[in-house]
């Protein structure tokens, strides 16, 4: 369970990124942020993954109350938290399976663990044949896979995804968000930010919608409307 | 955990020292430098010390007797000289001593046992050592010596005047120290300048990986420590060339550098073999200076960039 608690995030003095959310996430969950340009959906997902911290509100994960965390704190809930990003962020010089065996490396896996759970994440995200290859040498659908990988390497509790499909194809796109919701069939909770209209509306699942740093619908099996 | 984790750290600092390998090579040799001024003050003040105590235990004025001079004659000086009050003592080595001495030191010498028995007076005079209470008594002592009264029993007053020289001593050593002191803060600041932008460096170029390891979770010790590691590694080589370097120059350079210090003094003092004696002293006190060079630098670059 995700709670946040009249939430608010100023970046230097403006116009709040985000002004008294509240919202409650229940462990198992598939929700779509949406919202304008500009509209706080990234700020959210950085505030659980504590790249930002909320000035006012309070943010609890499964009982972590993770508002105002230690700097030395922060890998242990990035280790429960997969993040994936609209750019990919993979290692190019470092193949399919070595970018995913980076994360488990990072968090002290032993090599022999590695050599077992890569191929598996590999198959789960049906990359299994592409292990040696160069991002470079992948499509946009398959980076973005590979990526989410990288995401799952800790088996995460909490998937968030920032418009994972912003540089792909409709089909691309639409192997992402299948993807997505295997992975959140499997148990982990996933936080979806996008812009895609067809997306949200044949995924039928619950649709946060901000405007201006506000929630101003919250609605389950929701459509993407502005 | 612990373990695997280490390794990992120390897999990426090699990375990183091969990543920019001739600015990490520069930065080694420069710390080699710095590492070997620190040594030669060191060997310096080794020296130096040794020196000054050879000198000193060495100030005397010794006072040699004409042969036609008697016991009794020689005995009365003696006590002229004793009661002065700026003697501390006397010690008198009559001709007979200075002949048993001689005999003694060259006891497995037979040829000069037979020329001594062959010889029919002793060639060796008496003489007597002084030593005063101070040594700034001994240019009034020595002139004291070398007047009137004394001339018909006395051959030679040999007399250096050592407190000159000491002071000589004392100065050369202060200019070589100072000089020391300002290459070797010279050369540590160069070595935190280099050794900063090597990090600094590496770091930018592995920001990518850097912010993904961030993203995935990764501890401050595991992206912070290869660096830190790294510039560890640049000093334990460091010490590693230098200690060869010293103990390669002075294993074939100690006869001359004794010689040029100790010449004429038979002071049986070899810096080679005090090195080899205080040989963790040597590489401890280089290996404290490089460590430390090291860690400010690196941490520096590290709390710099890697916030
Ligand atoms: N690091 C930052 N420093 C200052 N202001 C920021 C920062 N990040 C975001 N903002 C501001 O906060 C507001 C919300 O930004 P955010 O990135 O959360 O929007 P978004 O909904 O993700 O937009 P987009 O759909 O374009 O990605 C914007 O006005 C943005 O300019
Ligand atoms: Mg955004």
């Amino acid at each position: 369970m995700i709670t946040f608690t009249k939430v608010s995030k100023q970046y230097v003095d403006q116009t709040p990124a985000l002004h008294g959310v509240s919202l409650k996430i229940p462990t198992g969950d598939f929700v779509s942020i949406v919202g304008q340009s500009g509209a706080g959906k990234s700020t959210l997902l950085k505030l659980l993954s504590a790249e930002e911290k909320p000035t006012q509100g309070n943010i609890v994960i499964d009982g972590w109350d993770i508002t105002k965390i230690k700097n030395w704190q922060v890998p242990y809930l990035r280790r429960q938290i997969g993040v994936v990003f609209q750019d990919f962020k993979l290692l190019p010089k470092r193949t399919a399976f070595e970018n995913v065996a980076f994360a488990m490396e990072v968090g002290g896996a032993l090599p022999k663990d590695i050599r077992k759970a890569v191929p598996q994440i590999l198959k789960l995200v049906n990359l299994l044949d592409k292990s040696d290859t160069y991002p470079n040498e992948m499509s946009g659908g398959e980076r973005q896979r590979i990526s989410i990988a990288r995401a799952l390497a800790y088996k995460p509790q909490i998937l968030l995804a920032d418009e994972p499909t912003g540089n792909l194809d409709a089909l691309n796109s639409w192997d992402i968000v299948q993807l997505l919701m295997k992975i959140n069939k499997l148990g982990t909770t996933v936080l979806l930010a996008t812009h895609n209209d067809d997306i949200v509306n044949a995924l039928k699942k619950r649709v946060v919608t901000l405007n201006q740093g506000k929630v101003v619908s919250d609605q389950e099996a929701g459509t993407y409307k502005l | 955990m612990i373990g695997i984790s280490f390794a990992r750290v120390l897999r990426n600092a090699l990375r990183n020292f091969r990543r920019n390998v001739w600015l990490s090579i520069a930065t080694t040799v420069i710390m080699t430098l710095t590492l070997l001024t620190i040594s030669f003050l060191y060997a310096v003040n080794v020296l130096g010390v040794h020196v000054l105590s050879t000198i000193e235990q060495k100030v005397d004025i010794a006072v040699i007797f004409k042969d036609k001079t008697t016991p009794a004659q020689i005995q009365t000086i003696k006590k002229d000289i004793e009661l002065r009050s700026d003697v501390e003592s006397t010690r008198l080595i009559t001709a007979d001593q200075a002949r048993e001495d001689f005999r003694r030191r060259h006891a497995d010498d037979p040829y000069i046992e037979e020329a001594l028995r062959e010889l029919e007076v002793n060639p060796l005079p008496s003489s007597m050592f002084i030593i005063a209470k101070d040594p700034r008594f001994y240019e009034t002592i020595n002139s004291s010596l070398q007047s009137e009264k004394y001339a018909a029993f006395i051959d030679k007053v040999n007399f250096q005047n050592s407190k000159a020289v000491i002071e000589k001593m004392i100065r050369i050593m202060d200019v070589v120290k100072n000089a020391g002191l300002i290459i070797t803060a010279t050369f540590s600041l160069l070595v935190i300048l280099i050794m900063f932008n090597t990090i600094r460096l590496a770091i930018y170029s592995f920001r990518e990986e850097i912010d993904i390891m961030r993203l995935v979770g990764a501890s401050r010790w595991y992206i912070q420590g290869p660096f830190l590691v790294e510039s560890v590694l640049v000093a334990v080589m460091s010490v590693i060339l230098s200690t060869s370097i010293l103990y390669f120059s002075l294993h074939t350079m100690a006869p001359q550098i004794n010689q040029f210090f100790f010449a004429g003094q038979n002071a049986n003092f070899d810096i080679y073999q005090y090195f080899v004696d205080h040989w963790l002293q040597a590489i401890g006190i280089q290996f404290g200076a490089a460590v430390l060079l090291a860690v400010v630098s690196s941490y520096i670059a590290v709390r710099r960039y890697l916030r």
